[in-house]
């Protein structure tokens, strides 16, 4: 995240002496133009893939079985997209924007993840109790029971853990990613359901639906920290610039606090029924599907004002890990 | 009818009301939408009077009774319809904007048997027209009765849209009749 940024600085730096506010514009627009995001929209059945410097749709993917969950590999090279009513996962070439494979998964595959060496992904069945690891090289694959509605899925940065919102048992499950086994059993907030996870792996947000809070867990020490008040139903949470950001459904809004001490910073209207949000890879911007508007929005991390809206398609979920990086 | 009013009057106590349980259908499937509109020719005053009162659901042509508590109280605000084909629903007041001339509710107890639907909410807002009239939107989020893969055909995505729709169309059709009355 931070490479990205100190590349971009050098280039410009070394390209022309621009003025303190040219070099502030360029950067700008270089960090964005290196983003793209990859949208199911479920209603539509198509996954769009947006240029995040422009917010235009650069294209756009029909995938079938009602698309919605999605993880970008770190490397960038490909996007993993679960159709729960089609039961299978569509692997995307992301640089040729083109299907590659579906992978069958029998079930409601809907929230996925994939490990920070790209060779696995872990992918929650909402209509059983299990977590699915598999291999989308070889198509192997290994179970682990997780608990009731296994929704959300987020790994740590350095692979080892594997952290899964059973919704209906109000519990985060933690798993050891070596053994695919189930370490730990964390109480949050009722119906736990978008994650994230900081880049230190050190704690993880998640988003309770039915509560209107947002819980934080320490993942060493396995317990929870705070249960914090959001607006109503939120879904989706992201961390950039040390701050969360939680997308409330009902309200129509998104939460924004400080990291550290869970101080509220501000309450930004969004458009209807926002969804998921996601992080620019710099993360000086952070992302909104908004679902019934069938909108795209841009939000600046720092200042928090919108920069920019764009329309998606029928029914954006994009429940996960949605952005990319392109350079 | 008769039958229908007995469980009105049946219903009474608040008490029961307030412990109806929270139901949330495990779901996996794909939210589905609902938007109706309708242009009223009678100021937006006027229709928010009617729409903007939670308890009051006599422009809804498919209740035959309600009971409500908790005036229009967001969390608060409270309905119990009763449908003329039978059955019961129970209704929450989640958001409301007196100014804006919008609220939000949520089926709080469903019964798939009256409405095939899982999680709803929706949203009424009254909206002024340049001519003095009124634009009325009804949308809503919801999902299919059955909550897993490959429901039976009683209880599918169209079926659910299909009875939320006939509900919200008639609904407008019946308070633009009611509004526009000499």
């Amino acid at each position: 995240m931070t490479s990205s940024r100190a590349r971009a600085q050098l280039t410009f730096g070394a390209r022309a002496p621009w003025t303190a506010f040219g070099v502030g514009l360029c950067l700008l627009f270089s960090s964005a133009r290196a983003d793209e995001a990859f949208i199911p929209n479920q209603g539509g059945g198509d996954l769009a893939i947006v240029d995040l410097a422009a917010m235009t749709t650069a294209a756009r993917l029909p995938l079938g079985g009602k698309p919605a969950g999605v993880a970008v590999a770190p490397d960038g090279a490909r996007v993993y997209v679960t159709s729960p009513e089609g039961g299978f996962i569509s692997v995307i070439d992301a640089k040729a924007r083109r299907l590659e494979k579906r992978i069958e998964m029998p079930g409601l595959p809907f929230g996925v993840a994939v490990s920070p060496d790209g060779r696995k992904i872990y992918v929650a069945d909402m209509n059983g109790r299990d977590l699915t690891e598999i291999d989308p090289q070889s198509g192997a694959r290994r179970k682990a029971e997780v608990g009731a509605v296994p929704s959300g899925v987020a790994v740590t940065p350095d692979g080892a853990w594997i952290l899964v919102s059973a919704r209906d048992d109000d519990a985060l499950v933690l798993l050891d990613a070596a053994g695919l086994t189930k370490r730990a059993t964390i109480a949050v907030g009722r119906h736990p359901f978008g994650l994230a996870i900081d880049a230190a792996g050190q704690r993880a947000y998640c988003a309770n639906v039915e509560s209107d809070d947002l819980s934080v867990v320490d993942l060493k020490a396995q317990k929870l920290v705070a249960n914090v008040k959001v607006g109503k139903r939120p879904y989706g949470v992201a961390l950039a610039s040390g701050r969360v950001f939680v997308a409330n459904q009902y309200d129509e809004t998104v939460s924004v606090f400080e990291a550290s001490s869970l101080t509220p910073l501000a309450v930004i209207k969004v458009g209807e029924y926002p969804e998921s949000v996601a992080a620019s890879r710099d993360g000086t911007r952070i992302y909104v599907t908004n679902w019934f508007s069938n909108e795209l929005w841009a939000i600046d991390a720092k200042s928090l004002e919108i920069l920019g809206k764009t329309e998606t398609g029928e029914g954006p979920r994009a429940f996960g890990a949605f952005v990319r990086a392109t350079d | 009818m008769l039958s229908g009013f007995a469980a009105v009057l049946a219903f009474g106590a608040a008490a029961t009301l307030a412990l109806a349980p929270s139901v949330a259908a495990a779901h996996g499937a794909t939210p589905q939408k609902v938007v109706e509109t309708i242009e009223i020719g009678a100021p937006p005053e006027k229709v928010w009077a009617v729409v903007g009162d939670f308890a009051d659901v006599s422009w809804r042509p498919e209740i035959e009774g309600v009971e409500a508590q908790g005036g229009n109280v967001p969390e608060t605000a409270i309905r119990r319809l009763y449908y003329k084909r039978g059955g019961s629903l129970d209704e929450r007041l989640v958001q409301y904007d007196g100014a804006a001339m919008s609220l939000r509710y949520i089926i709080e107890r469903a019964d798939i048997n009256v409405l095939p639907v899982g999680n709803l909410s929706a949203t009424l807002t009254v909206r002024p027209l340049a001519d003095g009239a009124s634009r009325v939107e009804w949308k809503s989020r919801f999902y299919r009765a059955f909550p897993g893969g490959n429901p039976p055909e009683q209880f599918t995505d169209e079926v659910a849209v299909d009875a939320v729709t006939r509900i919200f169309k008639a609904g407008l059709a019946s308070l633009k009749a009611k509004l526009e009355r000499p």
